[in-house]
């Protein structure tokens, strides 16, 4: 099996805003750096005002990093000729009002050097892709929030780039318009195309993303596989007894064990390690197992230990995917 | 090639959010409107009613002109960042310089079509009143039409890192000073104070002197106008243009779109 290589780069990104009168610097990412591989869906996570749109704006070239160097497809994000390959979808993405989603796919398309004889092609094409031909020669004034991000996303993708980015694509959508775009994206990695994509939304990086990065203030706190989060050694298993004798209850009561008690039935979360001894316990002293359910961490616990963590403290992850990188 | 497939596709889609632009059509209708007034005006008087006739629309056609070259010009570039436009545009592949070089050629595009039609009207009218329109006419108006290039230069400069409002007031301030400045310089060649005097030339030498576009009077007097008189301005009105532009550039390639 082949390595997948490296298609986006982020090495020491730094970026300084300055502010008020005196020009006073804030720092909005101070030294970030993560690797984007080739056929993966990359998620990156943050609170807001971590750095995710930022670091975005950096990679598409819309601002200049202050120190540090990223490239796409092994071009400085500086240049533009390379960026026919890439695709952008931008938060709350803005069209021209005036013209028809047609027209404006047909503008995108001329811009991204699609060849005059496809413009046309691929412009009904990506309407076709995104459920947009029945408003194909509306004007975009009269779209809904769900259609121009639908427009967002075949615009992104009218000149069939190698590596999209997306920011926030589900923001605003309903869930029909979320479960859409989750199909869509898990399509584009069909297709053998990278996608990279600034999200909030936790429960969609868990189901969609192959890798994810936690930004947290500028600095990234987690980078890896997705399953390498969610099973991070850190696993509990949910535990439900029933004629729990009362002396063994109080024991796990003390261990901080017992999360629910209901008359003759007890809910515990163990830690996965204890699940042996405390099962054996359980069952030496008579009581009844009634159902055993590893519970895994979710993305959202992990995200919120990650926010709440101090400035100074990255995860050995985040260490180990960084010495990787050098 | 590429380069200039994405300037022409930027400057048609700006010419086309003109043509949608209710707020054009309304300027050039009075514009239009102004222009057959100068027939009416022309009645009140029993001498050189052409004249009046033709010095009240060619004032027509240049001031309605440079108001839709300021009242568009200075939100060309900041609606776009404004509205966030740009950020879908500039992850295309097209450099800042090429998108802000279509942007300016769309919006002169459109005013050199609102000029032509104007033009026209204005044409009619004369011919209607029984007025001259012979070639010092035409001079006149293709000089109005580089003016407007240079008006629309300084104001896509300004638009490409203030806002609208300190846009608009600077366009007009460097128009208005633009326009006085040959007057200026005369001043102080004529004054004694040499401060006064090497002030008045420094102005008239940095700034575009706008006066050197007007061919109104010798059109309307039927002076004679020499090749000079025309390929002289258009010559001067390149030059700046691509000093604005450069200018325009360098500083938008250094800003950052937050």
């Amino acid at each position: 099996m082949t390595e997948a290589r490296d298609v986006v780069t982020v090495d020491g990104l730094e970026k300084d805003f300055r502010v008020g009168l005196l020009g006073r610097r804030k720092p909005a990412l101070a030294g970030i750096s993560f690797r984007v591989r080739s056929g993966e869906i990359f998620g990156f996570v943050g609170p807001n005002g971590a750095g995710k749109t930022t670091t975005l704006k950096v990679l598409m070239g819309l601002i200049r990093p202050s120190a540090g160097h990223a490239t796409i497809l092994g071009h400085g994000v500086g240049e533009s000729a390379f960026r026919r390959q890439i695709g952008f979808l931008p938060e709350n993405p803005y069209f021209y009002e005036f013209l028809t989603g047609r027209e404006i796919l047909r503008f995108y398309a001329r811009l991204s050097g699609v060849p005059r004889g496809e413009v046309e092609r691929r412009a009904a094409l990506l309407l076709d892709w995104v459920g947009l031909s029945h408003a194909a020669d509306a004007r975009l004034r009269t779209y809904s929030k769900g259609m121009l991000q639908r427009t967002g996303i075949a615009q992104a993708l009218v000149h069939d780039p190698q590596v999209v980015f997306l920011d926030e694509p589900m923001s605003g959508l309903d869930p029909i318009g979320r479960k859409e775009i989750r199909d869509l994206v898990l399509r584009l990695r069909e297709e053998g195309k990278t996608v990279f994509m600034n999200t909030h939304i936790l429960s969609d990086v868990e189901s969609v993303c192959d890798r994810v990065a936690i930004i947290v203030k500028g600095r990234i706190r987690y980078e890896g596989a997705t399953h390498d989060f969610l099973d991070d050694g850190e696993s509990e298993c949910d535990l439900v007894l029933r004629s729990l004798p009362a002396e063994l209850g109080a024991r796990f009561s003390e261990a901080g064990f017992v999360r629910r008690g209901l008359g003759d039935r007890v809910e515990l979360r163990v830690h996965e390690k204890e699940v042996a001894d405390v099962l054996q316990a359980c069952l030496t002293a008579g009581a009844r197992v009634v159902a055993v359910t590893p519970h895994r961490r979710s993305l959202e616990e992990i995200f919120l230990s990650a926010v709440a963590a101090p400035d100074a403290a990255p995860t050995s992850q985040a260490g180990r995917a960084g010495e990787g990188h050098r | 090639m590429n380069a200039l497939r994405s300037i022409l596709t930027i400057a048609g889609n700006t010419v086309r959010e003109a043509i949608r632009s209710r707020v054009l059509y309304t300027l050039l209708f009075f514009a239009l409107l102004l222009i057959a007034t100068g027939s009416l005006l022309s009645t009140l008087s029993y001498v050189e009613r052409e004249r009046i006739l033709q010095d009240v629309g060619l004032a027509a056609i240049r001031i309605f002109g440079v108001a839709i070259a300021i009242f568009v010009g200075i939100g060309l570039i900041h609606r776009e960042v404004d509205r966030r436009t740009i950020y879908t545009i500039l992850s295309k592949p097209i450099s800042r310089t090429q998108f802000l070089v279509g942007k300016y050629l769309g919006l002169v595009a459109t005013l050199w079509l609102q000029l032509a039609i104007m033009g026209a009207a204005f044409a009619a009218v004369s011919w209607l009143s029984g007025a001259r329109f012979d070639a010092g006419h035409l001079a006149a108006l293709l000089l109005a039409g580089a003016e407007l290039a240079v008006i629309v230069g300084v104001a896509t400069l300004f638009s490409s890192f203030t806002t609208p409002m300190l846009a608009s007031l600077f366009t007009t301030g460097l128009w208005a000073i633009g326009h006085l400045s040959r007057d200026l310089r005369e001043l102080g060649l004529q004054s004694e104070d040499a401060v006064f005097r090497g002030l008045a030339q420094t102005i008239h030498r940095v700034l575009p002197d706008l006066s050197a576009f007007d061919l109104t009077s010798q059109a309307v007097h039927g002076l004679p106008i020499a090749a000079s008189d025309v390929w002289l301005p258009l010559a001067y009105a390149t030059g700046w243009v691509v000093i604005l532009l450069a200018t325009a550039s360098i500083v938008f390639e250094r800003r950052d779109f937050r």
